[in-house]
């Protein structure tokens, strides 16, 4: 048994063998040429020129980076020099507009008012005379109030239903309205 | 009462210690990432003996070696702002170096002469080398430049797969672990490759074997 291990442990092996491989070795002047020659080609390798389409490439998104902040830096100029004198071109449009609508309201308003003389002549005349007889017969005074509340709640919804514009000819067109002004 | 820390230190020392390596190692690489080129060359003075020899002992060439060497460390530079950290940077390159030896032996169509490196006095002296020259009955500088010649030769006619993994297990002394991690295999398949490669190797070495 013993023999047998002894044998065994005599015995070469594969392993044995491979593991011979382990101490074939460069020596130390082969080292100082590797690094050597390796840092020529690391080097060479970032100082290296790329490929012709890997140039053309580069090119060409260069130009369109370059054009790019052209087209921003254009914009921005707009913004800061052609926008302001948009604006002040706008404010001049906006202060005619308004003339206009100044004027354009002017008529309009006395086209109202001389409709309204016709209407509120009647109307004032029927409300005077409801609110006076009212008044007069009933001696309700929460009575004449609840009246002119009403009114103005009719002229308030007419308001709000209708544009800025259109609401000034239809609130003076109320009759309420018209009671509630005069 | 021992921490889990120490416990950890006492059974996995191994393991230990080469996490210290991998994070001396990702520290290397973050000043290489940050713009210190020179850094890496502490990464090549480190591990250029070891890329070299699995290299040389898979090409059996030592100026092929050289180049495929020069070119591993060349490549990872290039690769090395993508490098992530995942693996080691051991692991890492030892993958690129194994792959660029591949891709270069599988386009060399005819096999090229064979030049190998020195083989230190040292195994002359070793236990191994005593039986082998008792066995054989020969003088001990003939023996070795036979043996060498021999050893070369058997490896080179393993398939390349079959080679790495002898290569990176008997002579490289990687794990099952580690070189399943570089070749992108399973532990199965390295324990089963490297079982099929020194069954082949006996059998190109049976005169030296036994």
């Amino acid at each position: 048994m013993s023999n047998h291990t002894h044998d065994s442990q005599k015995e070469v092996k594969v392993e044995d063998l491979l593991r011979m491989k382990r101490s074939e070795r460069p020596d130390e002047a082969f080292w100082g040429q590797f690094d050597q020659e390796l840092h020529q080609r690391m080097l060479q390798t970032l100082v290296k020129k790329d490929p012709v389409h890997l140039q053309i490439w580069r090119t060409l998104s260069g130009r369109f980076t370059q054009s790019v902040g052209v087209a921003c830096a254009a914009a921005f100029l707009a913004l800061m020099v052609v926008r302001p004198a948009f604006i002040g071109t706008g404010s001049t449009s906006v202060s005619v507009a308004q003339d206009s609508v100044v004027f354009a309201e002017a008529p309009l308003v006395e086209v109202a008012m001389s409709e309204m003389d016709v209407s509120s002549l009647e109307a004032t005349r029927d409300y005077s005379l409801e609110g006076i007889s009212a008044e007069i017969e009933s001696n309700d005074a929460s009575f004449t109030r609840d009246f002119g509340m009403e009114g103005f709640q009719l002229a308030m919804d007419a308001d709000y239903s209708s544009d800025a514009a259109s609401s000034r000819p239809s609130f003076g067109s109320t009759g309420v309205a018209t009671t509630l002004v005069y | 009462m021992a921490t889990s820390e120490s416990v950890t230190k006492t059974i996995f020392p191994a393991q230990e210690a080469e996490v210290s390596q991998r994070d001396l190692d990702w520290a290397v690489v973050q000043k290489v990432q940050s713009g210190n080129v020179g850094a890496y060359d502490q990464l090549v003075q480190k591990y250029r003996e070891q890329i070299f020899s699995v290299v040389y002992n898979m090409t059996s060439n030592r100026e092929d070696a050289s180049d495929l060497t020069q070119e591993t460390f060349i490549k990872a530079f290039q690769a090395i702002a993508r490098f992530k950290g995942k693996s080691s940077f051991f692991t890492w390159v030892y993958r690129i170096a194994i792959n660029t030896t591949m891709t270069f032996l599988k386009k060399r169509s005819r096999r090229r002469f064979i030049s190998y490196e020195n083989i230190d006095e040292e195994v002359s002296n070793s236990e191994i080398f005593e039986r082998l020259t008792a066995k054989n009955q020969t003088e001990k500088g003939a023996l070795i430049n036979e043996l060498q010649e021999k050893l070369n030769d058997a490896l080179q006619k393993l398939s390349l797969k079959h080679r790495t993994v002898v290569i990176l297990h008997e002579i490289e002394g990687l794990e099952h672990a580690e070189i399943a991690e570089i070749t992108k295999t399973s532990v199965g398949t390295v324990r089963s490759r490297l079982h099929y490669a020194k069954q082949q190797l006996q059998g190109y070495l049976k005169d030296y074997l036994g």
